[in-house]
């Protein structure tokens, strides 16, 4: 019980954070009755998914300071996880996604067990590698499709509630903003538990943490299960929302990298970090590219300035926008 | 049976060349790292600024591929050092965080501003001296004499490097930067110049890195992920800051790069019909990956390292 009370209290937060995030959660809940374009829309949902990402990155790269560059793997075995038992046993999403999230969070045990063995940008360069080797499998592997990846077919009439097949969007947003609460929660619980005390204890500093008795290792990998779980939940919706998924979308380098670089700008180690970072950089990415990359015609520009911008935030101010926030608030005090 | 002969010959003449240039890629790498213990995710995206210089200034300048190394270089360096003081002088401050996504920061930026103005088309040089010329080894072993002339090149670079460290003052001056930057602060020695003029020699290398390569391999913006991660294998196979270490490291890569053809013939040779699935010639790479993987976590130091 415990753990459910420490979950839902929201005490140590500042009232002003507490009413900006009632603000915020009054909008996601009215958003699809409000006029919006498809793109608006799509935007949005990639907002949540992106959340949701960034909050599972934040738990083990935030809360941890392990950064972590391979979380498309994850991704990519949720969606695929989903895929396949949609096209081959006709198995419903509900019960693909929990299967897709427990064998993403049991390949993160074996491959976390010597990755933790690593620290600093050795770990960050050997999540890359894992991550690459997975996706090269994947580009082989008939099974599941190879390099051209897998569709989902029609099941039957829409809506179709099983198999998370909807006309419109704003089914699918609703679903997602489901997720996104309860992840939320449950990372609020997260911050209060036990296991997220030792993690924070070890970002700061691991010899302490480990002469205060906490065994580093396996709070590291049973952190970075959890981190998992968020990853591949939204993989599995991915693939069915996308109704097609190949090797190259859900595990690519790129993506694994976006979803830090959100979690980094919004602020790693903090609750808002990755929703803020997500609530920035999605709809810049999205709209931007559209109108540089599609209409401009300039390739690449809405990319390069994204770098830029990491670039300048990395060395102005290493804690994201959050961070930003708590100096100011510091200040005033 | 005389297949596997040939093909094992072929596949050892190709992965030591290729090591050769794989190792010269790393060269940057593992200096910078030694230096200052930070990890250049936008290595790639160097070696391919100097692919693209020997690709455009070969035919602006109506001089050879070859001819314009000395370029590639010195755009190489000055990169470098620009990104030395413009952004990795600001990052080291930061938490080591900072570093990783400061760096990443200006890979995206690099290759996209590459997409930007060069396209997305690969494109590699089509005349030269070296190219199109090959040489015979001996039977069915055919050699391009580009790929000699960078393995040639990568070597020298190599001496050249190797005496600019261990044999003048400043490379002393390095050494000791890059043993205990403290320690050589008070010596007197300016560790931020020390630092700028690892950022210079690693961007010169893999320039000319780059320079060689653009006449065998082709050219576009995301030709550097590839070779990011193949520089980091061999650094750390090698271990982080040795130069020595890479050159060795470098050529056992080219090598097991070269296994799977290797691996495919043995199978051919047999002819069971059970093992037919099991060629792994689209596996090249992704053997780096996992090598990469292996030595991390069995020997972190690699083999010649002295930085954990």
């Amino acid at each position: 019980m415990e753990a459910v009370k420490n979950a839902f209290d929201f005490g140590d937060m500042p009232r002003s954070e507490l009413g900006l995030a009632a603000a915020a959660l009054a909008f996601l809940l009215w958003f699809p009755a409000m006029p919006h374009s498809s793109f608006g829309m799509a935007t949005m949902i990639q907002f949540l998914m992106f959340s949701l990402y960034g909050m599972g990155w934040n738990l083990i790269g935030g809360y941890g300071g392990q950064v972590d560059l391979g979380k498309a793997q994850y991704v990519g075995i949720g969606a695929y996880t989903t895929a396949v038992m949609m096209i081959r046993w006709d198995v419903p999403f509900w019960f693909s996604m929990p299967v897709g999230m427990a064998l993403a969070v049991g390949w993160s045990f074996i491959i976390g067990y010597p990755l933790f063995r690593l620290k600093g940008h050795y770990f960050a360069i050997a999540t890359i590698a894992t991550s690459l080797v997975l996706k090269d499998l994947f580009e082989v592997w008939d099974f599941v499709g190879g390099a051209r990846g897998l569709e989902i077919p029609m099941k039957g009439d829409m809506p179709n509630w099983l198999y998370l097949q909807f006309r419109e969007d704003y089914y699918y947003y609703y679903i997602l903003l489901g997720m996104f609460l309860i992840g939320l929660i449950y990372m609020n619980g997260f911050r209060h538990s036990r296991l997220g005390y030792q993690l924070r204890a070890i970002k700061d500093n691991e010899h302490v943490a480990r002469s205060l008795g906490i065994d580093v290792h396996w709070s590291k990998i049973k952190a970075y299960a959890v981190a998992t779980a968020y990853v591949a939940m939204v993989g599995s919706f991915h693939a069915c929302y996308n109704f097609n998924i190949e090797p190259e979308d859900t595990m690519s380098l790129d993506l694994s990298v976006l979803i830090a670089m959100m979690a980094m700008l919004g602020g790693a180690g903090s609750m808002w970090g990755p929703i803020i970072g997500a609530a920035i950089l999605v709809p810049m990415k999205n709209y931007l590219g559209s109108w540089l990359g599609g209409q401009a015609g300039f390739a690449g520009m809405d990319l390069a300035m994204y770098g830029l911008i990491i670039m300048v935030i990395a060395a102005a101010q290493p804690r994201g926008v959050y961070g930003i926030v708590e100096a100011v608030r510091a200040r005033r005090r | 049976m005389e297949e596997l002969g040939i093909q094992i010959l072929k596949s050892a003449v190709s992965g030591l060349i290729m090591g050769l240039v794989f190792a010269l890629v790393a060269l940057g790498l593992t200096v910078i790292f030694g230096v200052m213990d930070i990890v250049n995710f936008a290595h790639g995206e160097f070696l391919m600024v100097g692919m693209y210089t020997t690709l455009l200034t070969s035919p602006l300048l109506g001089v050879d591929p070859v001819l314009t190394l000395p370029l590639a270089g010195l755009v190489g360096a000055v990169l470098g050092v620009m990104c030395y003081f413009g952004l990795i002088r600001f990052l080291l401050r930061g938490p080591m965080i900072a570093q990783l996504f400061g760096t990443f920061g200006l890979m995206i930026f690099l290759r996209n501003l590459a997409l930007l103005f060069m396209g997305s088309e690969p494109r590699i040089v089509h005349e030269g001296w070296l190219v199109g010329k090959s040489i015979l080894v001996g039977p069915g072993v055919v050699l391009e004499s580009t790929k000699v002339a960078a393995a040639a090149l990568s070597l020298i670079s190599f001496a050249v490097v190797w005496w600019f460290i261990n044999r003048t003052r400043v490379g002393k001056a390095i050494t000791a930067t890059s043993l205990d930057a403290e320690g050589a602060r008070y010596m007197g020695i300016s560790t931020e110049y020390m630092n700028a003029l690892a950022w210079a020699v690693g961007g010169a290398s893999v320039g000319v890195a780059g320079g060689l390569l653009v006449n065998f391999w082709p050219v576009e913006p995301g030709v550097g992920l590839l070779f990011t991660m193949i520089a980091f294998a061999t650094v750390a196979l090698g271990g982080f800051g040795s130069v020595r270490g890479a050159l060795v490291a470098g050529i056992l890569i080219g090598f097991i790069v070269n296994l799977p053809p290797v691996w495919d013939a043995i199978l051919r040779s047999i002819d069971a019909a059970g093992l037919r699935g099991l060629e792994i010639h689209s596996f090249k790479y992704t053997m780096v990956y996992a090598v990469y993987f292996l030595i991390m976590v069995l020997r972190p130091q690699g083999l010649f390292g002295w930085k954990q």
